[in-house]
């Protein structure tokens, strides 16, 4: 578990939404990460955060709070935590200079300490605001560097002149290629109505090749190629390029979406409700497609979804939210059958089973927050209760829990 | 069980640019009282446009080509606009999809919901008078067949009888005047007293002078009984209301209202006096004092003195004159028999000319209306719509020969014309429509349909004969001329209509109805949204309820809780629900019947049981399969290409090409219903008894033994 190469990570994600003068906390305070090659379910009823957090990754909202690490690299970042501490500083400096007036010494001090903290919030802010703004640029560097690197190499050990002259070229288009390459585009994104997600003037080619041309590839025949690579790799085939959205059936236009995220050769596909939309029989078709997919390009899937069937075959380990909480992360199979978050095992009660029999005697569990939790001695925190699985709890559920699987 | 609708052989196609789309190619089948019936398919297998065509909303290019949908006598692929009016809402409602795009979005919720209330409740009060009228002149006529001798007598036991309906409903007029006022006034108190706790502003002195003006009006001896509890905090509530300064209502008067709406609360819920016998006790002893008397004793004592002095010779009377309706109906079937056939005949040959077809119905049409049972208050749809129907196909089957002639000459033409500019090398930017064609086999057939339809429904009559109960029947008419008489006093006024609907919100699981009334549909939820279209549905109390895929926009949770919701108000009101979706989970909740569709066609159908424990057709089998539930680890078995364009309908089966156990009868010929047991029918050649024996794909068989395990280990427990 531990020596998984982390390749998102998500840390005190905060996405507020101004409604008049209240905050609308759609995501409030998520930490997870995602390892390469798995797939993360994400899973909670509609207007809990799920689609909010999909959307905050891949920067389609500028983030209010917490920070997006990609790679290794962060890519996103909010500010407002920091705007807030700074201010909350200003305001209990004011009020302690007022108590210690006369004390000059004193006061010199304090002033110092609140300097020191202000400037401190100032360089994360400014740090923040670069790493939002420049991870692209970073990115590219280090790849030109490494490509550099790699050319010089083999340049130095090329003996003829001529093979020097070839390795330059190469090497000379490979950074212009490097020099454009952006972090951002190793994210992608497919949609859940592959109707709304379409340009309906635009033909399958030209959806599909949009992505590279904005990265810069003029190489007309390249763009062809790629596109028909791609349009069979989701089972579509090459007559299909020239057409319109609108000659698809629901699963074709799905798999053009499909095809659209991985023509840029990501490394993590965030997949919003891909499947809602869909008819049952085309549903188990694009379920398919992505899980082949998935083996044959290595993609790390973040899956967001509602059908609970769906999402435990198809994850590896699941987060369930809750109005803008993870309330319980854990690998699919323990979270199904250890569920220990009240809210987990209500949402995991009312999934709709094939089975006539289980189906009428299944009892329902409703959850009601004010009911199932009191948090009035001690406020929960998001942590470890057994390995691997995490829940939103105070010390005294935790320690129900453990016993509840004498863990 | 009682049979509530039937859906025979329909037949649904729709006009479109490119040819005639066949959306539903003869489907039939029965939906009992109380029953779940769930259809179950992909999209475009044609499940919503036959319930579409069940509520007569069918899109405008929709044709109905064959095919009967009976309810109570009446046949809905026949019947006029204005007739529909009568049914659509008030007694088949339906459930939509997208609750958004149901509800009107510039109109509160509350006004919604009490529209069809106020305007139904007009109509079936007009209606009823006339209904009871009918049947009792009716039975009137019988009585004096059976016994042309007592005829004045009968004639006075008839009078009787509607003199103490009238009394009674006068009765009850005044009953239910009062105890809607009780219910009014609970509101408003209600309402006050909710707008107090919220700190808004009131009109305390007014509102309190109303409220104490309003409280005598609710006296009804079997309603607010005017105890002194009541008069006491009547005398504290006016003083209150006198001491009211500057609209401060304060916690003591509220506590008053209170006390007072409680008061009023229970009175509501009281069980009402049986008015039917004490109008007949109120118009024999007219200086009776039935107020005081407990409910209960008054309830048997009236009952007592109807039975003694009346209503057992009444029965006795009525019992008679049912066998004798009912018998010389049976021999007007028995002599109707050999017409039919002959017009059966007739019309089998096929070649017929207009006046001659028609000669033969109205020669038909006649002798079985007159056969008709009127008494029975169950109606035989099949007798009733004969007429109609028969009238119809024939019209039909002529028009479309003309049709064919004029459709066949537009062809000609414009095909020309095509050729033409073909010949001279340009191509046309437009298309030529292909020539549609009725099918006059279908037309000789759906004439030949409705008669032998008839004859079977009356050869099940006859041999169902010896168990015909008189005495029930009797009891049912009186049951049914009651509930007509109360109908007539059962007025619903705005403010009636507004606490019904705050009860019915109440029902459907909406916290805080009184704020949810006044709001509208943009400022609730999904989930919400879809519980105020299903009280709207509910509001005119119908007998069938159709849900077109009413939980897929939303979310698990949610998802159970309407689902929960409807079985419950289903098991309350004894509703037959119709079923769609394609999320066999819900459908395993819900149903009690299922009928898996594909390509406009019923390719399986048995209870719940049937279809998940033992799936015959491969269609089935694909859709279980390509379901992941949560043991499911293997690889998912998808079905394989998309549905067949169904203006070129396959020759044979329709699922044969995506169909992996298809065999090669699959390809040239459609297989008919094979039983696999009573209640079991599936249509596919692997039931055929020399078709080679194929077991299901091991995803679904594993599964089913797995639900059988665990169900086994349920029992154990």
């Amino acid at each position: 578990m531990e020596n998984r190469e982390v390749l998102l990570s998500v840390q005190n994600l905060e996405q507020f939404f101004k409604m008049g003068r209240k905050d609308l906390k759609a995501v409030n305070d998520i930490s997870f990460d995602i390892y390469k090659g798995e797939v993360f379910g994400l899973v909670g009823e509609s207007g809990c955060g799920k689609t909010t957090t999909g959307r905050s990754i891949i920067r389609l909202y500028d983030i209010t709070g917490g920070s997006v690490y990609f790679k290794g690299q962060r890519i996103a970042a909010g500010i407002r935590r920091y705007k807030a501490a700074i201010k909350e500083e200003r305001k209990a400096l004011k009020e302690d200079l007022k108590k210690l007036a006369g004390d000059n010494a004193a006061i010199e001090a304090r002033k110092a300490q609140a300097k020191e903290l202000i400037e401190k919030m100032n360089a994360e802010i400014a740090s923040a605001r670069y790493d939002h703004k420049n991870c692209n640029k970073i990115y590219a560097q280090k790849q030109m560097e490494k490509v550099t690197a790699h050319y010089d190499d083999l340049i130095s050990k090329a003996t003829s002149a001529e093979e020097k002259r070839k390795l330059e070229k190469e090497k000379n288009d490979e950074l212009k290629l490097a020099k454009k390459e952006r972090l951002t585009n190793k994210i992608q994104m497919i949609f859940q109505d592959p109707i709304a997600s379409l340009d309906p003037r635009m033909t399958v080619k030209e959806t599909i090749a949009e992505g590279l041309k904005i990265r810069g590839i003029k190489d007309k025949e390249y763009i062809k190629q790629e596109v028909l690579k791609v349009l069979d790799k989701v089972g579509l085939v090459s007559e299909h390029a020239t057409r319109y959205p609108h000659e698809f059936s629901g699963g074709q236009r799905q798999r053009i979406g499909i095809a659209r995220a991985i023509v840029l050769h990501p490394e993590l596909i965030i997949a919003d409700e891909p499947i809602s939309a869909l008819d049952v029989s085309i549903q188990a078709q694009v379920i398919n497609l992505l899980n082949d997919l998935r083996k044959e390009l290595g993609l790390t899937i973040l899956f967001i979804a509602h059908d609970l069937s769906v999402v435990k075959y198809f994850s590896d380990r699941i987060g369930v939210m809750y109005y803008g909480n993870l309330v319980e992360l854990a690998s699919s199979d323990q979270l199904f059958a250890h569920p220990m978050h009240p809210y987990t095992r209500s949402l995991l009660s009312a999934i709709p089973l094939p089975d006539p029999h289980s189906e009428k005697n299944r009892k329902r569990i409703v959850y009601n927050p004010l009911i199932d939790h009191d948090y009035s001695a001690q406020e929960p925190t998001f942590r470890e209760v057994s390995p691997g699985h995490f829940v939103l709890c105070n010390d005294e559920e935790e320690a129900k829990y453990k016993k509840e699987f004498n863990l | 069980m009682e049979k509530k609708l039937e859906v025979k052989n329909l037949q649904i196609s729709f006009r479109t640019q490119q040819g005639i789309l066949k959306a539903v190619r003869d489907i039939s089948f029965d939906l009992y009282k109380g029953e779940t019936l769930a259809l179950v398919g992909e999209s475009g297998s044609g499940k919503s446009v036959t319930n579409r065509a069940i509520m007569g909303i069918l899109a405008g290019n929709g044709i109905i080509e064959g095919g009967e949908i009976l309810y109570d006598g009446q046949d809905l692929v026949q019947i006029s606009e204005e007739d529909f009016h009568k049914l659509r809402g008030d007694k088949i409602a339906m459930i939509f999809q997208d609750p958004m795009s149901s509800l009107n979005p510039i109109m509160k919720v509350g006004k919604q919901l009490t529209e069809a209330m106020l305007l139904k409740n007009a109509a079936s009060r007009r209606n009823a008078r006339k209904l009871f009228n009918d049947k009792l002149t009716l039975l009137n006529k019988n009585m004096d067949e059976v016994n042309p001798a007592e005829a004045t007598q009968n004639k006075e036991d008839c009078k009787t009888f509607d003199a103490f309906s009238v009394h009674a409903t006068k009765l009850e007029g005044v009953f239910n005047k009062a105890h809607n006022e009780a219910e009014e006034l609970k509101l408003d108190i209600d309402n006050f007293v909710f707008l107090v706790e919220k700190k808004q502003n009131v009109r305390a002195k007014s509102s309190l002078r109303d409220f104490v003006k309003r409280l005598p009006e609710t006296y009804h001896p079997r309603v607010v009984i005017e105890n002194d509890k009541v008069k006491t905090l009547i005398e504290k509530l006016s003083a209150e209301a006198s001491a009211v300064r500057k609209n401060k209502v304060t916690e003591s008067t509220l506590d008053i209202l209170r006390q007072i709406s409680k008061v009023l609360d229970e009175s509501i819920d009281k069980d009402k006096p049986n008015f039917f016998c004490l109008g007949y006790y109120v118009m024999k002893n007219p200086n009776a004092d039935v107020d005081n008397m407990e409910l209960c004793e008054l309830n048997k004592m009236v009952r007592q003195c109807l039975d003694d002095e009346f209503m057992i010779e009444f029965i006795k009377k009525g019992k008679a004159a049912i066998l004798n309706s009912h018998n010389i109906s049976m021999q007007k079937k028995r002599d109707n028999m050999s017409p039919l056939q002959e017009a059966l005949d007739y019309f089998k040959t096929g070649e017929m000319d207009e006046k001659k077809a028609n000669e033969v119905a109205n020669k038909v049409i006649p002798l079985v209306n007159e056969a008709i049972d009127r008494l029975e208050i169950v109606k035989n749809s099949t007798e009733y719509t004969f007429g109609s129907s028969l009238k119809g196909n024939i019209k039909k089957y002529f028009d479309g020969l003309k049709q064919n002639e004029s459709e066949a000459k537009r062809f000609a033409k414009e095909d020309a014309k095509y050729q033409r500019i073909i010949a001279k090398g340009k191509t046309p930017d437009w298309r030529v429509i292909p020539a549609v064609y009725f099918d006059e086999k279908l037309g000789v057939r759906n004439i030949c349909n409705v008669i032998e339809n008839l004859m079977n429904s009356y050869q099940r009559d006859f041999d169902t004969d010896n168990l015909f109960n008189s005495e029930e029947k009797m009891i049912a008419l009186v049951d049914y001329l009651k509930e007509q008489a109360s109908t007539l006093v059962f007025k619903v006024t705005k403010k009636i209509a507004k606490a019904r609907a705050l009860k019915l919100l109440e029902e459907v699981g909406i916290p805080e109805p009184v704020i949810r009334y006044n709001q509208y549909p943009f400022e609730f939820s999904g989930g919400m949204r879809q519980r105020i279209v299903i009280a709207i549905a509910l509001a005119a109390n119908p007998d069938i309820l159709i849900c077109d895929e009413p939980t897929t926009a939303l979310d698990v949770t949610i998802q159970a809780q309407i689902l929960e919701l409807i079985n419950k108000l289903k098991a309350q009101r004894n509703l037959s629900v119709i079923f769609i979706t394609h999320n066999l989970g819900v459908v395993a909740n819900m149903a009690d019947r299922i009928a898996v569709m594909y390509a406009g066609k019923i390719v399986e159908k048995g209870t719940a049981e049937d279809v998940f424990y033992n799936p015959k057709h491969p269609y089935t089998w694909a859709l279980l399969s390509s379901m992941p539930d949560l043991d499911t680890k293997d690889k998912l078995e998808a079905i394989p290409g998309t549905p067949p364009n169904m203006i070129y309908p396959p020759k044979g089966d329709a699922f044969a090409a995506r169909n992996k156990y298809a065999l090669e009868i699959d390809f040239e010929q459609q297989p008919p219903m094979f039983k696999v047991s009573e209640t079991h029918q599936a249509a596919t050649w692997l039931l055929h008894p020399s078709a080679p024996k194929i077991d299901p794909p091991k995803i679904v068989t594993d599964r089913i033994e797995r639900m059988k395990k665990k169900e086994e280990a349920r029992r154990g427990k």
